[in-house]
């Protein structure tokens, strides 16, 4: 094997690309900024993708680890240190010219840039900061940047890469306690969930003093919907204030904001893009309604942006790991990935799609169609007189068709080749709409 | 019938609007189509018009005045779009447009209405697909890209590039019409016609290999797992018709 020093830019990259892929966030959505002369890149809020892997999953984002070197051994992780692969690092400066000169030619959104734990946490947590220190004020970019959070790092080192990044991200990866001890020996709970809280209230300050609300903003079509996980009675219920107040502080959490910076720093954006997490789908017993119970939580509790899952891959042989030739669970995947999507643009609630005595989601029908199944004392609706709500709720109608509909009903009434046009997906709404009172 | 001609340009297109609706001949007896007529109808006259600033200048403000700034936006796409009966189109949506006012874009149970939603959306949908799938290669200290869209949306795509690389230099070269959008570094851009012989010394650029190429598809070829492959959805994603430009595909 080549020691480090010998590798070339090209297998450097190879190796940590390689080992930075199996997080699945891809994203460069969520931050809205304008270009400067002098600078190279803007931010487009809804994100753009710039092609799409062999896998079919969208690149995005520069998606590479500083380095696979990592004292810790989580089992499922091809970086562990009780494996013996090649290991690597760039230098900070790799990384900016690597990602200055790809945003150039147009082959990507920005930097995810991730880590193994390098000697220790707050060791790679400053190399991290260094590396997008240079790259945001040496390299002048002002493209899109997703950096970990290192599980252990002090909280003056996340807090500065809160400041150079768009949106930060902590992999729960494991949603209960005892699967962690059992995969991830050398974390906890409590190491991700304190960060992932101080991050939350630091983020919900800094909004605050630049005038906006304290939680995250959210698909437009919650406003519409008064069921909505995001709603103010529901946020209420949970213990934590919605609208423009301050955040609620749980005891004893304090919140990022370096001592030394004076009260204008707190209007600098502090992760405009917000966090994120992953979770690991298959290689432990969690339920599909164990896991989307997590999901609601962390959206409800941490205003997460997103929550991802990632269906196991078998990378390496390990009796407390499923068995190599395990197939990779992608549509179990694929419907938590539905379900997520009914959460934060539909108003569904996690207990509405599953319960105890139903903890899986159905393999052959989405959870949408599934739900509306079970519920069709509430079918057909009125097109021309049902609430945006309701409408939403139809199989086949979407938040852009629904609104679309509300639209245009006020100046004439609509037929079925109406809907078609806007977009509805008659096939399988026309089971579940009439048109003044007429099906299809 | 009396029929409204004009070359393909935003201008030209506004001032056929303008003419046709000046001619005082009625809505229902006239027709608006763009050039080359391949095939003139037999009892029609054909009346070709000229692109007019002043006359554009109108269309556009009476259309974001008298209507919305929305329906300004779905003219100017539609107009960029690709159908080929679009100018008549336009013209119809505003006909209706100078007739209800604010509420036209809501109306979309008429077929004038989601004539043009249709048409600005294919164009925008095309725009977007080139703020994802532009390739540049760094020739002789510029970048450069080719791209080969349906529709006529470089200029929009070049809007999108002025604000992401203010202080670079750059040109995005429609290879199929011969047209380019030029951006010196630290100014605004501006479009330009390009000579057979422009283009084809141009095109060359994009066989032009740096270390930052390879460096691409090695991380291209890295980052797509193994036991996840998808090679359907992948191409839902990226029809095969985008791909002809993209560096990670011209290997
Ligand atoms: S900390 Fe665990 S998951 Fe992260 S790189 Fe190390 S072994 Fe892998």
């Amino acid at each position: 094997m080549k020691i480090a020093s010998e590798l070339s830019l090209q297998e450097k990259l190879h190796i940590l690309a390689d080992g930075a892929k199996y997080d699945v966030a891809c994203t460069s959505s969520g931050a809205d900024r304008r270009g400067r002369k002098g600078c190279l890149g803007n931010a487009v809020a809804a994100g753009i993708c710039h092609s799409f892997a062999s896998d079919g999953r969208c690149i995005s984002l520069l998606k590479i680890l500083l380095t696979n070197h990592c004292i810790y051994d989580c089992k499922y992780c091809i970086n562990r240190c009780t494996n013996d692969i090649a290991r690597a690092a760039f230098t900070p400066r790799e990384v900016c010219e690597l990602t200055t000169e790809f945003y150039r030619r147009n082959y990507i959104e920005g930097l995810f840039l991730s880590s193994g734990v390098w000697n220790s946490p707050a060791f790679t947590m400053e190399r991290l900061c260094e590396t997008l220190y240079l790259l945001r004020n040496v390299y002048h970019f002002n493209g899109y940047i997703h950096v970990k959070a290192i599980p252990g790092a002090p909280d003056e080192l996340l807090a500065a890469a809160g400041y150079l990044a768009d949106r930060m991200s902590i992999n729960l990866e494991l949603p209960t306690g005892e699967s962690m001890k059992k995969l991830a020996p050398n974390k906890n709970h409590n190491m991700i969930l304190r960060p992932m809280r101080m991050m939350a209230d630091t983020i919900a300050q800094h909004r605050l003093a630049a005038g906006k609300s304290a939680q995250m903003e959210r698909s437009r079509s919650n406003r519409y919907l008064t069921g909505s996980i995001f709603s103010k009675e529901r946020l209420e219920q949970t213990g934590r204030v919605a609208g423009n107040t301050q955040p609620a502080k749980t005891q004893g959490t304090k919140t990022y904001a370096l001592q030394k910076m004076g009260k204008t720093e707190w209007k600098q954006p502090f992760v405009p893009a917000g966090q994120s997490t992953q979770m690991i789908i298959g290689a432990t017993p969690e339920t599909d309604y164990h896991l989307l119970r997590t999901t609601q939580y962390l959206y409800q509790n941490y205003d997460l942006k997103r929550v991802f899952y990632s269906a196991y891959v078998p990378l390496n042989e390990d009796g407390a790991l499923p068995a190599p030739d395990t197939p990779v669970p992608l549509l179990r995947e694929h419907r938590l990935y539905q379900a997520d999507w009914l959460l934060r643009f539909y108003g569904f609630s996690a207990d509405e799609l599953l319960s105890e005595q139903r903890p899986n989601f159905n393999e052959e029908l989405d959870p949408k169609c599934d739900w509306a199944l079970r519920h069709l004392e509430r079918f057909p609706v009125e097109v021309n007189t049902a609430q945006y709500e309701t409408l939403l709720r139809v199989p086949g109608v979407g938040p852009k068709s629904a609104l679309r509909i509300v639209q245009s009903r006020r100046y004439g009434k609509l037929d079925f080749a109406h809907l078609k046009r806007m977009g509805v997906v008659l096939k399988r709404a026309h089971y579940f709409l009439t048109c003044d009172g007429k099906m299809m | 019938m009396t029929v409204f001609t004009c070359k393909d340009s935003f201008e030209a297109m506004m001032t056929c609007i303008y003419a046709a609706w000046a001619s005082g001949i009625g809505h229902d007896d006239v027709r608006l189509q763009l050039e080359p007529v391949f095939q003139r109808e037999l009892f029609c006259t054909y009346v070709h018009v000229e692109a007019d600033v002043q006359k554009t200048e109108k269309v556009v403000s009476a259309i974001q005045k008298k209507i919305s700034y929305e329906a300004y936006r779905q003219v100017f796409l539609a107009s960029v779009s690709c159908g080929e009966d679009r100018l008549d189109a336009i013209y119809r949506f505003l006909v209706l447009g100078f007739s209800v006012g604010a509420k036209l874009t809501g109306m979309l149970f008429r077929p004038e209405v989601m004539w043009v939603l249709e048409l600005s959306r294919k164009a925008a949908n095309e725009a977007n697909f080139f703020r994802e799938f532009t390739r540049f290669a760094l020739a002789d200290g510029i970048y450069v890209a080719h791209i080969e869209p349906k529709c006529n949306i470089v200029a929009v795509t070049a809007e999108h590039f002025a604000d992401r690389m203010p202080s670079a230099r750059w040109m995005i070269i429609d290879d199929q019409r011969r047209i380019a959008a030029v951006h010196p570094a630290d100014c605004p851009f501006y479009m330009t016609e390009l000579s057979g012989e422009e283009l084809r010394r141009l095109k060359e650029t994009e066989a032009e290999k740096d270390a930052y190429t390879g460096l691409w598809i090695e991380f291209f070829q890295t980052t797509g797992i193994e036991a996840r492959k998808n090679p359907g959805c992948q191409r839902n994603h990226m029809p095969l018709w985008y791909r002809r430009h993209m560096t990670e595909f011209l290997v």
